[in-house]
């Protein structure tokens, strides 16, 4: 095998990466805050695969732009979601009795959005055609399809604008804190249900941008989201369960493992060696890659 | 300023205090004593609010608590140091620090009371970049105290502070406690099992025993009191 053709998988599977990283992000955020795992992430990608369609046909809004423009009324919309369900069933009372509400409401609110986007859109695929999605920039020998690679910067760049939230804001701080111990965040004067509204928010937000991201070169149907959520839970627990940067760097390994995969077997088992990677590093690793034992954003 | 009228709270089916009432006036120091499982701890968790309480009233600054949520509380100016220290671990030393003055009304204060906390405990300057989780239980509560006063607050609890601590850094932060109240004329209300070192630290105290205040006093009074000496001092 070349090593330009090496070259060329790895570098695709990098910029496919970038864009699970961002998912994968928006689904550690909200597992580490309020230790409620959202089977429903996907649904919400594929949301906003679909609010960047709109975009672009109504408005011929360009969907790297579309994308972006998915996360207020993304964050809106998850923060209702919380407030509204989610609320219910987080924050005090049996943890075991919750873990398992929290369970079946992301699950039936994840059959609910896929159902009724099936009903009323019609699970007829849909594309956006960008003048990019087909061409590619040369590297040497190795090309990168543009559409990919304008996703990845995308993807990197709102995934270093969490990191900064995080880490250089009193508000980011306090949602770290609130992940750390709720109660302890309470004594400091942090609304710790503020803050669950706000990851649920964010972690919507971030993973509709990812899917606006994708639709700039995958096509948009309602049941878009099962190809996703597996990836999306094997990037959180490579990285370490809650951890933002491991499930940044989840992500990146998850695109790259895909597409080297295909060098060794067909395309529609390029999962396959995602998973083998996934079980050796739970085998070796199982805190995973970033993990360490206390629960972290 | 914190007034505790017949506060009665049930934890995990048990009744932890029954018919508890007590009074902090601005700028005392009060003490609270007592066996473990007295349920001191619950009851500075009833005043911080993360423990409901169930019959009884809590007064604080001229304000019923009841039904204000615990982060509203804190804003109000009341700090709680909790039992176990409970610094965040995965937030370096400054983080949690800044984090103690989340509170609206200690932002504009925060630069002035880093360089005071930093100044009581020159160790967290050298620790700043550090990672919560990785001192030492030592500094871990010199950390929990310093982020309680990074509040700038009006009302300092303290829950245990000497918990699995060795007795030189256990001096050491009573020491601390003791400054920081003379400095600051900060009203304080401190649970402790370490009862000859607490009692000394107080200008009054109460003894709580299975959920009930079954003594109270100034500081002279409980030190002299056959009972205290008995089951506490030794003697």
């Amino acid at each position: 095998m070349a090593l330009a053709e090496l070259v060329q998988y790895v570098a695709t599977g990098l910029l496919v990466g970038g864009v699970y990283a961002l998912m994968s992000i928006g689904l550690a955020l909200i597992f580490g805050v309020m230790r409620v795992v959202n089977f429903a992430q996907g649904d919400f990608m594929m949301l906003g695969m679909y609010l960047t369609y709109f975009y672009a046909i109504s408005g011929s809004v360009d969907p790297l732009l579309g994308a972006l423009l998915t996360i207020p009324p993304f964050f809106v919309l998850g923060w209702i979601v919380h407030r509204g369900l989610l609320a219910r069933v987080t924050g005090g009372g049996d943890p075991q009795r919750q873990m398992d509400a929290q369970l079946i409401l992301t699950l039936g609110l994840s059959l609910v959005i896929t159902n009724a986007t099936t009903m009323i859109l019609t699970p007829t695929p849909l594309g956006i055609r960008t003048g990019y999605a087909t061409q590619a920039f040369a590297l040497g020998p190795v090309l990168l399809n543009q559409a990919r690679s304008y996703a990845f910067a995308m993807a990197l760049v709102l995934a270093a604008a969490v990191y900064v939230f995080l880490t250089r804001t009193d508000l980011g701080k306090a949602l770290r804190a609130s992940a750390d111990d709720p109660e302890a965040a309470s004594y400091q004067g942090i609304d710790v249900r503020a803050m669950h509204g706000l990851a649920f928010g964010i972690g919507i937000a971030l993973v509709a941008a990812a899917g606006g991201l994708l639709a700039t070169y995958y096509p948009i149907e309602p049941t878009v989201a099962g190809n996703f959520i597996v990836l999306m839970f094997v990037a959180v627990v490579l990285g370490g369960l809650g951890s933002i940067p491991g499930a940044f760097v989840g992500g990146l390994v998850i695109g790259l493992v895909q597409s080297l995969t295909l060098l060794v077997l067909p395309f529609q088992l390029q999962n396959t060696g995602v998973f083998i990677v996934f079980l050796l590093v739970l085998y070796f690793r199982p805190q995973g890659l970033f993990g360490r034992r206390a629960r972290t954003v | 300023m914190l007034t505790i009228a017949s506060l009665g709270v049930s934890y995990e089916g048990l009744r932890a205090l029954v018919d508890v009432s007590l009074e902090v006036g601005a700028g005392e120091f009060v003490t609270i004593v007592g066996p473990n499982g007295a349920g001191k701890t619950t009851l500075l968790k009833a005043i911080s609010g993360t423990v409901p309480s169930e019959t009884g009233r809590i007064t604080y600054l001229a304000q019923d608590l009841g039904a204000r949520r615990p982060s509203e509380r804190a804003a109000l100016g009341i700090a709680h140091v909790p039992e176990g220290r409970r610094v965040f671990p995965s937030l370096t030393v400054m983080e949690n620090l800044e984090l103690g003055s989340y509170r609206r009304a200690a932002r504009a204060g925060r630069k002035g009371a880093l360089d005071e906390v930093l100044a009581l405990f020159p160790i967290l300057r050298e620790r700043h970049r550090q990672l919560a989780g990785s001192l030492s239980g030592g500094e871990q509560q010199m950390l929990a105290l310093g982020r309680g006063l990074m509040a700038q607050p009006d009302l300092l609890l303290l829950d245990e502070p000497s918990q699995g601590l060795g007795p030189r850094i256990v001096e050491q932060i009573f020491e601390t406690i003791d400054r920081i109240r003379r400095e600051r004329r900060l009203t304080i209300l401190l649970v402790e099992q370490r009862v000859v070192e607490a009692l000394e630290l107080c200008d009054r105290g109460y003894v709580l025993e299975t959920g009930r205040v079954v003594l109270a006093g100034r500081r002279e009074a409980l030190l002299a009191d056959a009972r205290v000496q008995r089951a506490y001092l030794g003697a």
